[in-house]
């Protein structure tokens, strides 16, 4: 073993060369790994609750893009109806934050989901089979009961808000109080505040201006009696009458369906499919899900792809170090070979330094990587966005690997050296 | 009656350089050495003294011809027990001393202990003795080129006894020494012969030094002269 460090001491710059081309790869490997490892645990969480339920999309809406596009009640209501179906459950999302008018992209890009209003209708029957609750930090999760101004909050919003159970918070304008705080989930109830449906509707109504004066023109219509209305001409009869129909129930930027026990979810997804495929759009689970491996399996490659590049660099390096090591060494390799040794036994020298170089350059980078995660995930912490999952399994295959990785880049110049001929080496020099 | 330890008969060896360039480097090499024979290989450049030591150590295999060593007729012998029997029966000590230099004196004699399959234990404990032996005993820990010439060929002849060779050939022992030195080297191999009774085959240019030599073995145009 030693010899192996000696060897690697006498020639010190091209070890440090090609153990730094190790280290880089494997450091990139650790950060983007650890990184796709957080991305993947968000995913398998968002994963988690859509294959719990039916969703149901308002059409001409495309998942978070939104628009005006609602879910009316009358079609929920009518959803419901079918056989097979345990409750229907209007959900109403919006942003946080008001938009800034200066900034309409945001501050910045952030990882993963942004901080969302979740409304829910406290009262609804309607459970996610696969998340029917959620593990609490403090307090409680708002429900039946719960008066509209009580909101429950994700990890990361009370981590960058600093709030607890029993705080104000002010949303929209408005003032809540926190009657509970969630326990992390890596995924998107993180980001989500839980609200009453009923309040959480009137804010999407009075930030989208169009909503806004329907409601406007609801209220104005009601006012007028019907025998007042009687007198008024016939076109603005007409027009108030419609106005009358607002109804802010009929908004629903999604809705959430649950199924009754022994239903085939997937089959009642192409039931609803069918009966209203001119209303709405329904996301099956098995289809959603599909669709979420597919994302998250292409991010997967395409991050551990980059970090794989790094490494194949590297393990061309020590092949090409190992072939330099050995071409120095041929009479070394002759000696060797006149005192008796047997090719497996030179092979398995070469390829051990080879291991060994992959290995330090492996620790080395890891040690770099989880110096940057560290840094990283502490700086974005208080903000509750860390970034990087440190997972000991993955680390340490991690360095399996890069020994692994050395040693297979160890085995052709390993050959090559085990090949050689005793005569013509110890000619050599 | 002493044991035989080399008998080699009608021993052939031609190298192909190119399609058109054959090197006949041994044409037809009877010998005979005896269990506790010094003998000295002799002749000019090129005539085929270090290809005959490296077919005598099996590091080359002859095109025809037989070979026997402690009577194992080794030129039907497959690779790995020609190995085998390499490190366990023959010690090398070449000319440019050969120790890697990445490896301390200790090390070193050590090394060919391994390949001859001693014990962690027995190998280091053989290693020690030999530098001892051989004056080394302050120098066990240094590397190569922390030593001098005659230092260094003082390891490499303790690493061709470690595993107990019945033969030690020596190629050019004293080609890269001053002739002082060299005197050293050889009264050390004699001595070894005549106190362990291990029989020595050397190639040389020096005459003074095959002189010495109980038997003297003259190679001319890839045959021997006399035997």
């Amino acid at each position: 073993m030693m010899e192996i460090f000696r060897n690697m001491w006498r020639k010190k710059f091209r070890s440090f060369l090609t153990i730094f081309g190790i280290a880089i790869g494997i450091f990139a490997f650790t950060v983007m790994g650890s990184m796709a490892l957080r991305f993947n645990k968000m995913i398998q969480g968002g994963k988690r609750f859509i294959t719990g339920q039916i969703t149901l999309m308002p059409k001409g809406s495309t998942g978070y893009t939104g628009g005006a596009a609602t879910l009316p009640l009358n079609t929920l209501n009518e959803i419901a109806k079918v056989d097979g179906v345990e409750a229907v459950s209007g959900i109403v999302e919006l942003s946080l934050e008001e938009p800034d008018p200066d900034n309409p992209i945001g501050s910045g890009v952030s990882f993963g989901v942004p901080p969302t209003i979740e409304g829910t209708d406290f009262n609804t029957k309607y459970r996610n089979r696969n998340w029917e609750e959620l593990a609490m930090k403090e307090g409680r999760m708002v429900g039946p009961g719960d008066a509209d101004t009580n909101v429950t909050i994700g990890y990361t919003i009370a981590l960058d808000k600093k709030l607890h159970a029993g705080d104000t918070m002010k949303i929209r304008g408005r003032d809540f109080t926190v009657v509970g705080v969630l326990d992390k989930t890596m995924t998107g109830p993180d980001t989500y505040v839980f609200m009453s449906i009923n309040i959480a509707r009137q804010m999407l109504i009075e930030s989208v201006p169009f909503l806004k004066s329907l409601q406007e023109q609801a209220t104005e219509a009601a006012k007028i009696s019907d025998q007042a209305l009687a007198k008024l001409p016939e076109e603005t009869r007409k027009q108030l009458q419609q106005a009358k129909l607002f109804n802010p129930e009929d908004i629903n930027s999604m809705a959430g369906i649950s199924w009754k026990d022994g239903v085939d979810p997937d089959a009642l997804s192409n039931t609803i499919k069918e009966k209203f495929k001119n209303e709405v759009m329904v996301l099956s689970p098995k289809m959603m899900g599909d669709t979420i491996d597919k994302a998250s399996a292409i991010f997967n490659a395409v991050i551990l792809g980059s970090a794989l590049l790094a490494l194949i660099v590297g393990g061309f390096s020590i092949v090409n170090t190992m072939l330099m090591s050995i071409s120095e060494r041929t009479k070394e390799i002759g000696v060797r070979k006149a005192l008796g040794a047997s090719p497996s036994s030179i092979a398995r020298d070469f390829t051990v330094e080879a291991g060994v170089i992959g290995l330090i350059g492996g620790i080395i980078g890891i040690g770099f990587g989880l110096l940057m995660i560290v840094l990283l995930n502490r700086a974005l912490a208080g903000k509750g966005a860390e970034i990087f999952i440190i997972d000991t399994t993955f680390l340490l295959s991690v360095i399996g690997f890069s020994f692994v990785l050395g040693v297979i880049a160890g085995v052709l110049p390993a050959w090559r050296a085990a090949r050689l001929q005793v005569v013509q080496a110890l000619r050599e020099l | 009656m002493p044991k035989t330890i080399i008998r080699a008969e009608n021993i052939h060896k031609t190298y192909h350089m190119s399609k058109t360039n054959e090197v006949h480097a041994l044409q037809g090499i009877n010998l005979e050495v005896m269990e506790g024979d010094f003998s000295a290989i002799i002749g000019p450049s090129g005539c085929g003294k270090s290809t005959l030591m490296q077919i005598l150590g099996l590091l080359d295999r002859p095109d025809s011809g037989r070979l026997y060593i402690n009577d194992v007729d080794t030129s039907t012998m497959k690779e790995r027990q020609a190995v085998k029997f390499r490190a366990n029966t023959i010690g090398f000590i070449f000319q440019g001393f050969n120790l890697l230099p990445a490896l301390t004196a200790l090390e070193n004699v050590m090394l060919a202990g391994r390949y001859g399959g001693l014990n962690r234990v027995e190998k280091k404990k053989r290693a020690r003795r030999l530098l001892e032996m051989m004056g080394l005993a302050e120098r066990l820990h240094h590397t190569p080129n922390e030593l001098s010439g005659g230092q260094q060929q003082r390891v490499a002849i303790a690493r061709a006894l470690i595993n107990s060779p019945s033969l030690i050939l020596a190629d050019e022992p004293t080609g890269e020494l001053d002739s002082e030195t060299s005197l050293e080297i050889i009264e050390l191999l004699k001595e070894l012969n005549e106190k362990n009774n291990q029989t020595f085959v050397l190639v040389t240019h020096n005459l003074e030094v095959a002189n010495s030599c109980k038997k003297i073995i003259h190679l001319k145009d890839g045959k021997n002269t006399s035997a």
